[in-house]
Order: C-alpha cells, then structure tokens, then sequence
C-alpha cells in the first residue's frame, strides 16, 4: 500500500462501500443504511454493519465484499468488519435517495 | 469453495429440478386423460397422479426450501449436504415404486408389492430429510415462529406418510386388513387432512412468515396472532386426524365432536393467518412489490376460495360432490401457486449468491432482479391462476374435458414458467443485459447515487 496524499476519511470509506450493493433490494449498503459505525485508526478500518435481515443468506458474500472492497483503497492495512443485529436494521434508516429509489415516505413508515 | 458457500444448499437447486418434473407428470396424467378428471378419483392412475404432486412436486420443493432456509430462520448451519441428497434420492426412487404401484394395482401379487415397498422407502427418507432440518430448527432458543410452524408440519409429514403406507398395506395385502381394520374407515380422511393441512398448509403459513415480511420490508414480529394460528391450525388438524380414524372405532357422539371442534379451529386459522396477511401486505415498507409477492396473492386467494367452498359445501352437505373443485384450490391454487411463486424468488436469488456472491465487491455485479424479466413471466402466473379457476370451477360442474383444457393450460403455463427460472439459474438475462452494455451493471447512476 502506498502511503495516502491525505489522511483516510470515513467519507472516504463510505464512498467506496457505495460499490458494494445488497443484492437483494439492488441497492448499496451505505445508502440502504447497513452501514452504522466506521472507525479508522491509522491504516486500519473497522467496520460496524448490520443486514437487512437475521440470518440473510447472502451476509458472508457481503462481509467479503466489504473486505474486499476497502483493501483496494488507498492507504488501508487492515478491515475488521462486524455485523451487529442491535439496533435491528429498518427502512427508516435509508437516505433520501433510496426511500425515493423504494417509494418509502420519509418518515420511513 | 470460500466459507460463503456453505451458506447455500447445494442439492437444493437439483430438488426444485426434479420437482418440477414431477409437477409436469402429474398434469400430464390428468391432462392424458388416464387419471382425473377422466378417471375416478380413486382410480389407481388418479392416486399416482394426486402422489406425483403431493410428494414429487410440493413435498420435494418443500424440502429443498427448507434445507436453503432453515439456516436462514436459525442462523445455524445444516450438519450435512449430504443427507440433504439421500433425502432426495430416496424421496424420488420411492415415488417412483409407489407410482409403478398404483399402477399395477391387482395385477400380480408381487407388483402389488411395490406400493407399500415405495411408501417405505419415501417414508425413511424424510425421516432422514426431517431429522436432518430438526437440528438447527431447535437448536436456536427462543425457537423462531417459522421454525415452529415448520416443526409442527413435520411431525404431520409423519402422521400422513405413516398412515399412507398403512393404507397402502391394506390396499395390497388383504391379509393385513383385519389388523388394521380400525384405520381404514376414517384413515382415508385422516391421511390427506394432515398431508395437505397439517403438513403443506402449516408448513407453508411458516415459510411464507419467513418470506414475505423478508422481501417486502415488512414486520417480521406476529405476536399474539401468529401464536394463536400455529396452536388453532395444529391443535385442529390433530383433533380432526384423531377423530377421523377414532370414528372408525366407536361411533361415538364425542368423537364426532372432537372432529368438528378440530374443523372449526381449522377455519379459525386459516382465517386468521389470511387477515394477517392482507395486514402484511398493508404493513410492508416496500412500496413496489415484486412479482412474486404480486402472484402470489393469487395463492391465497385460493385458500380463502377453498376454505369458503369447504364450510359451504360441508354446511350445505355436498362435500363428496365439491372435494374435486376443493382439491384443485388447495393442491393447485394455494399449495402449488404459493410455490410457483416463491421459486421464481428464490431461484433468482440462490443463482445470484452461486454466480456473483463472490465477486462482491470486486467490480460491478447485477442484481437479483437482474436475472429475471418480471414483465414476461407476469403473464404466465395470470396464465397459470387462470387455468386453475378454470378447472376448480369446471370441476365443481363435473365437467371432465373442461377440467381437462384448464389443467392443459396450466401445464403450459408451468413449462413456460420452468424456463423462466432456467433463465434465471443460468442468468440469461443479466448476460444479455451486460452483452448490451456495461452501463446495465451496477454501480449504475441509480444505484451509486448517495446523498451528500
Ligand atoms: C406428503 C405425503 C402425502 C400426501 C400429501 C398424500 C395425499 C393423499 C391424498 C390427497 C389422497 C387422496 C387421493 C384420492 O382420493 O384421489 C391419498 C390417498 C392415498 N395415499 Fe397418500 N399422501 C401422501 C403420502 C403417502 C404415502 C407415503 C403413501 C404410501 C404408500 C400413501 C398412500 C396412499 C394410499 C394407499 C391412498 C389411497 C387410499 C384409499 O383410496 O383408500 N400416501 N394420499
């Protein structure tokens, strides 16, 4: 890994998750709103995710891609990713964009 | 093989194959003209049809469903693969005796061997199937709503198939039939009330609790109603399979009693688990739903239909007349409609995890919806409902070559359906999309777009 021109932001690490999607709603984790905490220390990401539902099938394609994704950023040494079911994962939590993507009000109800 | 894979269920794919076929067989039997609506209904052909679709189509698809998601449901690991094979070898050789059976029904005595033979063997391998689901299914605690629906259902998958092979015995060996006299009378009843309530109906109410708030963003909590569904349905479905065969025994008042509280608790479940529904679909945050969830209200519009056909006509006395019409809204309608449905989902999504679940995070993948064209299989499930109205209705009229042209058309419909999700397992669609251009592939405009 070269050493980053600036210091690793978690921005800078949202912006790369945006390419990891949950396959099933076909939508990126980080705007779906999976995606609660990011701690960078130093080189080192971690990672505090959920998913959409207990147990989804597709979870350990999606903590791989995760991995996967963030060795390729600039200045990353190390991703520690943890997926947390509280608090449980709701539509609420999406961005804007994606409740429109999903026709969902903005109160999330 | 990375540690994802053990997430999927590897004969699970194979399972739904071969279901489908054995759906096929079924419809082409009626359609033949060798079993119902030509024949009798208890004409051997009809029996070896009525099994194709109860054991070849929805018990196999049944159980390549659960195998995929009873990890899901648990968050455990199924112990072994490979008992998910033998369950599906032993599942379609015994079949495949049990209708070679049928068929030879009073022909020669060592023919006649074959049904019971057959019934064992099915028998043996979903005990295997069943024992093999059980291990995570109680292994997580508080054990989850679905999973106890889809314990509940297994143990009468037993009750059916144990008293199916009894029938079985007493239909080819007479010399068995005073040992079991007392099963015979009400066994019949006993054993498809069971097969398709306790077993297909319970077991599906689980799944589909599992299924639909998982895809539409709805609630999965059901609280007091979905508590109430599993003892009202299993606690009714025991008592009516009791009574049915008690009454063979004595001809008590009580007994009677005890089968028509069991009918009543029956409807009150049903009913409830309907309304629940409708507040599911109400309930659910994902405004656009897809196709399957679409279609399948088709399904359980078939249920309401068949529950409503059966208090009429048992008020009205002319079960006997309208159990053809009912049997196709439960086997066809509800039980099969429910699964055409929710394959079309689920192998969109098991393709999806096998082909590009791993290059996750490597580059652009399609999404799930990607594999399929909604649009086009839109009109075979209006197709396929269609025809299934057709022939309940053209049934309840006794109406033999009508019945017939509707289940022709179902097959049609099923054929073309089958293709949809060869489609989508071998992702035809998704490769043409991305044979057109790259822009098709996520991260597309849409899906890359975030909120700064
Ligand atoms: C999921 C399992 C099963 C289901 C849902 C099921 C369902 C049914 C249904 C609906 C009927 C009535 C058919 C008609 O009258 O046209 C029937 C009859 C029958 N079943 Fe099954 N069955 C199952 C398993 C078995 C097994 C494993 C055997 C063992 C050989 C078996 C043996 C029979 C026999 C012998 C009859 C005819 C009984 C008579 O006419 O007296 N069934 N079954």
């Amino acid at each position: 890994m070269t050493a980053p021109a600036s210091p690793l932001t978690a921005g800078d690490v949202r912006e790369a998750l945006r390419d990891v999607i949950d396959p099933e709603l076909g939508y990126n984790i980080v705007d779906l709103g999976l995606v609660y905490d990011i701690g960078i220390e130093d080189g080192l990401i971690d990672v505090r995710m959920t998913m959409t539902t207990p147990g989804c099938p597709a979870q350990d394609y999606i903590v791989t891609g995760v991995e996967r994704r963030l060795a390729d950023v600039a200045g990353v040494t190390g991703v520690f990713v943890t997926v947390v079911w509280s608090p449980a994962w709701s539509p609420r939590m999406m961005s804007p964009s994606a409740k429109a993507h999903f026709r969902i009000r903005e109160d999330g109800e | 093989m990375n540690a994802s894979s053990d997430r999927l269920s590897r004969w699970t794919p194979v399972m739904f194959a071969c279901a489908l076929i054995n759906l096929c067989l079924g419809l082409l039997l009626a359609v033949s003209g060798l079993a119902w609506p030509a024949a009798s209904a208890g004409a051997p052909a009809t029996l070896a049809m009525v099994h194709l679709l109860a054991i070849g189509w929805l018990t196999l698809m049944m159980f390549g469903a659960l195998f995929q998601f009873a990890p899901v449901i648990t968050g455990r690991r199924l112990r072994s693969q490979a008992l998910a094979l033998v369950t599906l070898i032993g599942v379609q050789a015994g079949l495949a005796l049990m209708v070679g059976g049928f068929g030879a029904l009073g022909r020669a005595a060592w023919a006649d061997r074959l049904l019971p033979a057959g019934g064992t063997v099915v028998t043996a391998a979903l005990l295997v199937g069943s024992a093999t689901l059980l291990v995570p299914l109680i292994a997580r605690r508080p054990v989850p709503l679905s999973a106890r629906f889809v314990m509940v259902g297994l143990g009468f998958l037993l009750l059916t198939v144990v008293l199916g092979v009894t029938l079985a015995l007493a239909l080819t060996i007479p010399a068995t039939v005073p040992l079991l006299a007392p099963l015979l009378a009400g066994g019949l009843s006993s054993h498809m009330l069971a097969g398709l309530g306790g077993w297909f109906t319970l077991t599906a109410i689980g799944v589909s609790y599992e299924l639909l708030p998982m895809f539409m963003l709805a609630p999965h909590e059901r609280g007091v109603v979905g508590i109430a569904i599993l003892w009202s349905g299993g606690a009714g479905f025991l008592a009516a399979y009791a009574a049915g065969l008690a009454s063979a025994v004595a001809a008590a008042g009580w007994i009677a009693a005890v089968g028509q509280a069991g009918e009543l608790a029956i409807l009150f479940a049903v009913a409830l688990y309907l309304g629940d529904v409708v507040r599911l679909y109400r309930g659910r945050r994902r405004r656009q739903i897809e196709l399957h969830n679409r279609a399948a209200i088709g399904a359980f519009v078939a249920l309401g239909l068949a529950v409503l056909l059966a208090a009429g006509a048992a008020a009205a006395g002319r079960l006997a007349e309208l159990a053809p019409s009912l049997l196709v809204l439960l086997l066809l309608g509800w039980l099969s409609g429910l699964g055409l449905t929710q394959l079309y989902k689920i192998v969109a999504f098991l393709a999806w995890l096998s082909r590009y679940g791993g290059r996750l995070g490597r580059g652009p993948v399609p999404r799930v919806q990607d594999l399929v064209n909604e649009r086009g299989a839109a009109v075979l499930f209006v197709l396929y409902f269609a025809a299934v109205a057709l022939a309940a209705g053209a049934a309840a009229f006794g109406l033999a070559d009508a019945v017939r042209a509707a289940l022709a058309l179902a097959l049609v419909a099923v054929l073309l359906l089958a293709r949809e999700y060869a489609r989508a397992w071998r992702a035809t669609y998704a490769q043409r999309a991305a044979a057109a251009g790259p822009r098709s592939l996520v991260p597309s405009p849409l899906v890359r777009q975030g909120d700064r």
